[in-house]
């Protein structure tokens, strides 16, 4: 089967989604898998062909102010211009977001719905992921396991309906780890550490701009 | 003070609002814009302020300013147009980068205490109901992650008709 995973994160560090996309791989790597991040470079006409070729198109891409970043959304606008002479192509999207719940990507998935809408493709399934920012800081613990289990068992589950072209309910996660414990890490584990490396003490972090 | 952040070219918005109030703030297309990384240099590096130097940098002070942020914007699939959208995504400076859980969800902390009023105009020939309804829930998303408690939303098939709803201007 042809799979085209679309990467949607404009960072340029190693981001959550190509993390995710790791872990997919492992599921579907007997099949004949692409990958195009399409944030960091403009695509061409054969890789267009590609991705207007595939079976299984694979959206990865992080949540952006409640949506899709800018990036991702002027490649979508394009790729419909461009259109599918073949309609016959199935849509799976993984998101991940900055928060805890997962669920607070649903307004994502129905943009990429309405996508699939005006494409005319085939919207298969929605996997929601909440707080991405720790994946990368459990990647080592094996996916359906401790803090990965819901991670695993959403994955596996997705990567189900994408090998059999089946359509799914939205899956929406976060990692099996409190949320209170979740949140102090965050400040203490995340955001003092990353100030701290650009000589940012504390305190500053709240600044106002005048 | 007054925002607007709107995607018209510069003979459509002309055109459309010949008379501009002069306290109000206009964020439109130069050209100029890049899209944000997610290297959270706002939050971590300069605080408060975008490591980008574009002209658009500065969207979370003005934010921090702003009683009334007003919102014109082809609507894309139920979502903003890419380059509202890309204002919107540099723009989280606004918020700090720590969270507080609030009707059971977790949001970011605000950097600005301002009461935000929000005012989106959706326009565009052929907006289907499910876009309609995916804008809706995107603009309340939006007003609870921005801490805004008055908003308004309409959505115009005709720039034309989009004129009569914009108040602001």
């Amino acid at each position: 089967m042809k799979i085209c995973i679309i990467n949607g994160s404009p960072k340029a560090s190693k981001s959550t989604s190509e993390l995710l996309i790791e872990y997919l791989m492992s599921f579907i790597k007997e099949n004949k898998v692409v990958i195009y991040n399409v944030c960091k470079a403009e695509l061409s006409f054969n890789q267009f062909s590609q991705i207007q070729n595939s079976e299984v198109l694979i959206f990865v891409f992080p949540l952006y102010i409640d949506s899709l970043n800018s990036c991702l959304l002027r490649f979508l606008i394009e790729l419909e211009k461009r259109g599918f002479s073949n309609k016959n192509i199935n849509v799976y999207c993984m998101i991940n977001n900055g928060f805890y719940e997962g669920w607070q990507n649903y307004v994502a998935a129905d943009i990429m719905r309405n996508w699939c809408n005006a494409t005319g493709l085939t919207y298969g399934q929605t996997l929601g992921i909440g707080a991405g920012e720790m994946l990368p800081f459990i990647k080592d613990i094996p996916l359906g396991h401790g803090p990965n289990k819901n991670i695993g068992i959403a994955l596996r589950k997705l990567s189900c309906n994408i090998l059999s072209l089946n359509k799914g309910e939205d899956l929406f996660v976060s990692p099996n780890w409190p949320r209170f414990l979740w949140k102090i890490a965050a400040s203490f584990c995340f955001w003092y550490p990353k100030a701290k490396k650009n000589g940012v003490k504390r305190k500053r972090l709240k600044d106002r701009v005048n | 003070m007054n925002i607007l952040i709107h995607d018209l070219n510069n003979k459509q918005f002309q055109l459309l609002f010949p008379r501009v109030n002069n306290d109000i703030y206009i964020i439109s297309d130069t050209g100029t814009i890049r899209h944000c990384s997610g290297c959270f240099g706002c939050w971590i590096k300069t605080p408060g302020k975008c490591v980008l130097k574009d002209g658009y940098d500065n969207m979370g002070k003005l934010l921090g300013k702003s009683e009334k942020v007003t919102v014109i914007s082809q609507c894309f699939y139920g979502c903003y147009s890419p380059f509202v959208k890309n204002v919107l995504d540099r723009s989280i400076s606004w918020l700090l980068p720590f969270f507080k859980i609030r009707n059971n969800e977790t949001h970011h902390k605000r950097r600005y205490q301002n009461n935000i009023w929000l005012a989106v105009h959706f326009y565009g020939e052929n907006i289907t109901r499910e876009e309609r309804e995916t804008a809706e829930k995107l603009v309340k998303a939006n007003c609870a992650n921005l801490y805004v408690k008055n908003y308004e939303i309409s959505f115009s098939n005709s720039l034309e008709n989009l004129c009569k709803k914009v108040t602001v201007i």
